[in-house]
């Protein structure tokens, strides 16, 4: 209960809350595979992406947009965009991929962010000098 | 109490040769529509409208088949009804497509649409037709639609 004669005093700060400010997820991911020494080209790791998308989800999963941001060669790791609602659909489906051309690989995925700044380092990667 | 609900999906099967649409059997549309959604969702969409997946009801005069799948993922196959291109019946492939005209909850709702639908075709019907005789008939049926008979008795063209 207030009493009378207490006034309201005007806020001196405002607080905004977003729920969703970013559009897309990123996934720092790299690939595993049986024989040590084979590479991949950019192309073909989005290729061997869209087709686990494909067996996964059909047509329609697979049609689903999403980008290679980065990816290195030597190292075969690489960062994946993706829309929010399509999220779930691609780490499921990388979890699921276990063969590129008969030879057995793994995906695995390092870091998720809604925020590209956040992939730019992490705990396991740090120097403390 | 938790209720297992449903959506019933009303179909109508065109095909080109009316004479084709008598040999339709209710495995075949069932293979069909299985294969259609596995190859336009994938075996997650295989596996979940699998979990609800029957046809109810085929009519093989008039071309109207009921499925009937779980209301939690009945747009998956809805979505994948206009990639249905023929039905595999006995060795024999029929070129056809499955048009969707109602949707709902019960099949008391869908037969209650299909008596509706039925007389705005006879409806539409009525000024095409040659003779007398025919439309006399037509007027017949029209005046005794309803729910109490059956609701596939009436004479339908595809448009």
């Amino acid at each position: 209960m207030r009493r009378a004669d207490i006034q309201d005093e005007p806020a001196t700060y405002e607080r905004l809350v977003y729920k969703n400010t970013s559009v897309y997820h990123y996934m720092r991911i790299s690939l595993v595979l049986e024989n040590e020494s084979t590479r991949l080209s950019a192309a073909q790791l989005k290729q061997l992406i869209v087709s686990g998308l494909r067996d996964l989800y059909g047509e329609v999963g697979g049609a689903f947009p999403f980008d290679l941001l980065t990816f290195d060669e030597s190292t075969l790791t690489g960062v994946l965009r993706v829309y929010n609602s399509g999220l779930v659909k691609l780490w499921s489906a990388l979890t699921l991929l276990g063969f590129y051309q008969n030879e057995l690989c793994f995906f695995r995925v390092t870091q998720v962010s809604p925020f590209l700044l956040t992939l730019s380092g992490n705990s396991r990667e740090l120097e403390l000098d | 109490m938790v209720r297992l609900k449903s959506r019933y999906l009303l179909c109508e099967v065109c095909v080109s040769d009316r004479r084709n649409l008598s040999l339709l059997d209710d495995r075949a549309i069932y293979t069909a529509t299985k294969a259609a959604v596995a190859r336009a969702h994938g075996d997650y969409g295989a596996a979940l409208s699998s979990l609800g997946f029957s046809v109810k009801y085929l009519n093989a005069h008039t071309g109207i088949v009921f499925l009937r799948c779980r209301k939690s993922h009945y747009r998956l196959l809805w979505s994948a009804l206009p990639f249905i291109t023929s039905l595999e019946n006995r060795g024999q492939r029929v070129p056809c497509f499955l048009n969707c005209l109602h949707v709902g909850g019960t099949i008391r709702t869908c037969q209650k649409f299909l008596v509706r639908y039925n007389t705005q075709q006879l409806h539409r019907m009525l000024p095409l037709c040659q003779s007398e005789a025919e439309r006399s008939e037509i007027r017949k049926s029209v005046l005794s639609c309803t729910l109490k008979k059956e609701a596939d008795d009436e004479e339908e063209e595809d448009e």
